[in-house]
């Protein structure tokens, strides 16, 4: 599903090159559970907003789907984020002016949905993810981990195939941390969906199949945990 | 098909939600919404109000259909070497019917008479109303619409009327009023021959009733006999539609002269729709009049509504910065650009469609005042199809202009870029872009602040200017009839009354410039000095007594100087450019006699009060005077004075109504338009600078608000209340301080040009631009400092517990 090729990204700063990512090559497939891991300022963020093309890599070849999405129009980007990408933030990023079942409504809008079939989705993700009594509340309203949720089913809603979340529970508890990996694990075994998240932690990470790791911009290891560390 | 209604219905719904969150975003911000929207109301209706005298002023006689072939007939008047001293409306009896009898491209001429109020009465019922008399030909020139009556002759015989609809009602309460009879001025019953729809405001014909000159004839014997040389009625002809007016103003030219050989004017047409505001004349020529201060009110207009545009911009602009996270996050789900500008253009014209709404309102609220103000009566007429299309032109360029930032820039924004950052959307462009707009706001009200003082110090200034004689208690009436010949025996009788104290008869009237000559010859004058022009008024005994004149050097005309029949007077300013160093006993020939001099007099307003005075002449002549003037005795009241006076003049002139007429109110009238401009800037002005302000109060709340983070983290850090608004203001304060900067030198231009205008003038003192200045600072000072105070005093744990 993706194809990354010698993807490189750096800043010219003072006519210095510092560089960013380097010579990063990798095959992510459908259906995997990929975590990227690696020290603060490794890169891990920026090869996720490659991956979710909300950044350029300076050099190499990125195909999403079998097509070079390397630079895409803005059109065509757009059409990717309604059909197959979902984003889950850090800071999570609700619409403050809108409540709990708009914010999961409104990527179902812009896919222009009708709306008998909008209402059953967004029934379905307050159901799933147990937050019916909070759908008319606004996001200040929610706690860190409940507003998170709300992201994720934002992010699902829409019925992406691949889910980008760059440290998802970074500002969550480990009840709650947990509690949303235990999702991500689901979605991905049960619905087929493919995630990508960036994360500092091993226990986050070993929910996953697949583990990268990267330091200074370049992919040092490659773990694939469904076949070495999996009982 | 059923795709296309899904995806209609699917962005109606997209609709609704960018409504409800449009909805909450202003009740959230209620404060900075009603700024804002109240700002901008404000700023509309002012608009709308300035536009609306404008558009009263432009459609000045304009109600006909086919103005443009109507004209009114000026006379231009003879100046030295084959010049034209000056053009005056009132024309001769005679001038109507010969145009009309010697030019085909003439279609209708009529002569009009004043505008006085003259009493008309349906039996007990009467009342006092401007009635004209005029020709016939008049409904031709004017389309009057008639509900009763039959237009082509409705003015035919001499005991026939015409009356405007609410004069009817006023007399029978009812329009059904054709055939009854009314009595004008007790001396004549009339027919009414027709009913008339009411004359708009905005005409210089006005009138309640309209009578045939046939019958003005008839009252007053002598409006009979042509006089080509009296200048005292209006004329206007309607022209054929292809008539050529440049030819028939050549042709007509000598028309006076024809008939009174020794005759000084000539008539010429000017198109009636202009005289209104383009009625200075130099040599004969229009050099403008009013129009220049209706430029300058619309300048205003556009200025204010810009000052409010400019308001909601950047409150516009300074919340979509906070919104950068959700264009960025709307992004990420698949927003296109498209929708997110359609969506903030909406957000803001729905903002300004309320704006509007509440502007009518304003403007229907205080249009009475504002009438009352300027003493016209101006409505909204909701069916003209030019007020809906503006108003909607003016929302729809608000709207989309103070929405376009947002719009455009915002929605071009990489939602990497948005959501990283948390104030990304702060780019040095748009920081400075709002100072530069504060800037432009500030200097626009600095500006007015300052030209409105001037303006303000002028008009006090005009007013205060010595008049040179007394004008208060001082009445002048028309010398018609018998007051001429019987003119010893109103004295007497008056005096003896004790109702005045002085009365003495003028060739003109003391309010009002009337007449100038050339060609006088005095000891010592030169063959030039003979194109000089000179002012003149003919007058008998105790001209200096009755007016309060002040007298400089020698004496007022006086009975025990048989010689002074012959003599005259000259004023401080006509001694001066004649060069006479011992003016008293000269010996000067005037209007071709010798006459000795006998009095020096103090130089007085006769024209308009900003120009400088012609030296005048003031010479002794019996024959020809044209007013009385009477000093009223002030141990009375003026209305027991004036009812004394009424009493005694009807009784030795019955064949004339009695027409009095206050000199100080006639001056007043000199300075109406200043006034008016003063009144209006003043107002406007003031709401000028207010709107200014409140755009700066919604700033100040906003920054405060965008960095309570920030601030909150200075308190921990041991930053003082007064380092946190010192903080706070400092900026907005460098702003204004600009503004005044830039400010100072365009005012002071614009009103150095504007006080040219007046020979006499004040200047514009240092005091008032420091003044302006401190004023704005404090003012803005103000404003902003309450809300720095508010965000300083806040607890910084409530800060600092977001994020
Ligand atoms: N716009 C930019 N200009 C210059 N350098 C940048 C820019 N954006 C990111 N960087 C640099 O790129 C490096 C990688 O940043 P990135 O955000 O990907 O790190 P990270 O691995 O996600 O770190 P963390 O775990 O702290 O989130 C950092 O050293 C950062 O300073
Ligand atoms: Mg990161």
């Amino acid at each position: 599903m993706i194809k990354l090729q010698n993807i490189e990204k750096y800043y010219a700063a003072k006519g210095l090159k510092s560089y960013i990512l380097r010579h990063v090559s990798t095959t992510i497939n459908q259906g995997e559970f990929v975590s990227i891991m690696g020290p603060s300022g490794a890169g891990k963020s920026t090869l996720l907003n490659i991956l979710g093309m909300l950044e350029e890599p300076t050099y190499g070849t990125y195909e999403f789907m079998g097509e070079d999405v390397t630079s895409l129009n803005e059109r065509k980007r757009i059409e990717l984020y309604r059909n197959h990408i979902g984003f889950v933030f850090q800071a999570y990023h609700l619409i403050d002016e809108m409540t709990v079942a708009e914010n999961i409504e409104a990527p179902l809008l812009y896919k222009k949905i009708g709306s008998a079939e909008r209402r059953s989705r967004v029934a379905d993700m307050l159901d799933r993810f147990n937050i019916v009594g909070k759908k008319d509340l606004f996001p200040n309203q929610l706690s860190g981990g409940q507003q998170q949720l709300v992201g994720i089913a934002r992010a699902l809603a829409a019925q992406p195939s691949i889910i980008l979340a760059d440290e998802p529970t970074g500002n969550l508890q480990s009840a709650q941390a947990l509690q949303i990996m235990d999702l991500f694990k689901k979605l991905n075994e049960e619905e087929n969906i493919t995630v990508i998240q960036v994360t500092h932690s091993e226990v986050n990470a070993g929910y996953g199949s697949r583990i990268l790791h990267l330091l200074d911009g370049v992919i040092k290891e490659d773990v694939n945990l469904s076949e070495s560390l999996k009982p | 098909m059923q795709t296309l209604l899904m995806h209609l219905n699917t962005n109606n719904d997209m609709f609704k939600l960018n409504l409800t969150i449009a909805l909450r975003n202003l009740w959230k911000n209620k404060t900075s919404s009603m700024i804002n929207v109240s700002g901008l109301a404000i700023g509309l209706a002012s608009c709308m109000l300035l536009l609306l005298y404008v558009s009263y002023e432009w459609s000045f006689n304009k109600q006909t259909k086919d103005d443009k072939n109507v004209y009114q007939v000026m006379i231009n008047f003879d100046g030295p070497a084959g010049s034209i001293s000056g053009t005056g409306t009132s024309t001769p009896n005679t001038i109507a019917p010969a145009l009309k009898e010697t030019y085909p491209a003439v279609k209708a001429a009529s002569r009009i008479g004043d505008a006085d109020t003259r009493l008309i009465a349906n039996g007990r019922n009467s009342f006092k109303k401007i009635g004209r008399f005029a020709d016939a030909d008049i409904l031709k020139i004017f389309d009057y619409t008639f509900i009763a009556g039959d237009e082509a002759t409705a003015l035919n015989a001499p005991n026939n009327i015409v009356v405007t609809a609410s004069t009817a009602k006023l007399l029978f309460g009812t329009t059904d009023v054709l055939n009854r009879s009314v009595r004008f001025e007790d001396r004549v019953n009339l027919k009414i021959t027709g009913v008339i729809r009411d004359l708009p405001d905005n005409t210089s014909i006005k009138l309640d009733y309209l009578m045939p000159w046939t019958l003005f004839e008839n009252l007053y014997e002598w409006t009979k006999r042509p006089m080509w040389t009296n200048n005292n009625w209006t004329t206007l002809v309607r022209l054929n539609p292809d008539a050529n007016a440049e030819m028939l103003n050549a042709s007509i030219k000598g028309m006076i002269k024809k008939h009174v050989a020794d005759a000084t004017s000539s008539p010429m047409i000017f198109p009636f729709s202009r005289v209104h505001l383009y009625g200075t004349f130099t040599e004969g020529k229009s050099t403008g009049g009013e129009i220049e201060q209706l430029r300058l009110f619309m300048g205003l207009a556009i200025g204010i509504l810009l000052i409010a545009c400019i308001n909601f911009m950047n409150m516009a602009t300074a919340k979509s910065e906070k919104r950068a996270k959700e264009v960025g996050i709307k992004k990420t789900i698949g927003a296109t650009r498209a929708s997110l500008i359609s969506q903030f253009l909406i957000e803001s014209l729905v903002l300004t469609l309320c704006s509007a709404v509440m502007a009518i309102v304003l403007v229907e609220v205080f249009l009475p005042l504002f009438n009352n103000l300027l003493g016209i009566k101006m409505n909204i007429v909701y069916a003209n199809p030019y007020l809906w299309m503006s108003l909607i032109g003016i929302v729809l360029f608000t709207g989309v202009v103070a929405g376009s930032y947002p719009a455009f820039y915002l929605s071009s924004f990489n939602p990497l870029q948005v959501l990283r950052k948390r104030r990304s959307g702060r780019g040095m462009w748009s920081v400075s872009l709002r100072q530069v707009l504060v800037v432009v706001q500030f200097t626009f009200a600095v500006i007015l602040i300052i030209s409105t003082t001037v303006i303000y110090r002028q008009i006090q200034y005009l007013k205060n200017i010595p008049l040179g004689y007394d004008v208060n208690q001082l009445v002048e009436l028309p010398q018609d009839g018998q007051l001429e010949a019987k003119f010893e025996l109103l004295k007497e009788r008056l005096m003896k009354s004790g109702a005045i104290q002085g009365i003495c008869q003028l060739s003109g009237s003391m309010a009002d410039y009337n007449s100038n000559f050339w060609g006088m010859e005095w000891p010592g004058s030169t063959e030039t000095d003979r194109h000089m022009v000179f002012s003149q008024l003919a007058t008998t005994y105790d001209f200096a007594k009755t007016t309060g004149l002040k007298l400089v050097e020698g004496r007022d005309f006086s009975r025990q100087f048989s010689s002074d029949t012959s003599a005259m007077m000259l004023s401080v300013s006509a001694v001066k450019v004649m060069n006479l160093v011992h003016p008293i006993g000269k010996i000067v020939k005037y209007q071709g006699d010798l006459r000795r001099v006998v009095g020096v007099f103090q130089d007085f307003i006769w024209g308009a009060p900003y120009r400088k005075q012609d030296p005048m002449v003031v010479a002794f002549r019996k024959e020809g005077t044209g007013y009385v003037t009477l000093r009223l005795n002030p141990a009375n009241t003026p209305s027991a004075n004036l009812a004394v006076v009424e009493r005694i003049v009807k009784d030795i002139n019955p064949a004339y109504p009695v027409e009095f007429k206050f000199v100080d109110e006639l001056y007043g009238q000199k300075l109406k338009s200043q006034k008016i401009l003063g009144l209006l800037s003043n107002i406007f002005g003031g709401l000028a600078i207010f709107i200014s302000c409140l755009g700066l109060f919604g700033l100040a709340a906003y920054s405060a608000e965008q960095r309570t983070k920030e601030i909150g983290v200075r308190k921990v850090l041991g930053a003082s209340v007064a380092n946190l608004m010192q903080l706070l203001s400092l900026g907005f304060l460098k702003m204004v301080v600009l503004a005044i900067v830039i400010a100072i030198p365009v005012a002071n231009y614009m009103m150095n040009s504007w006080l040219k205008k007046f020979d006499f003038h004040t200047g514009i003192s240092w005091m008032i631009i420091v003044m302006a200045a401190i004023g704005t600072i404090a003012i803005a000072l103000l404003t902003v400092s309450y809300q720095a105070y508010k965000a300083a005093k806040a607890n910084p744990v409530d800060a600092l517990k977001y994020e």
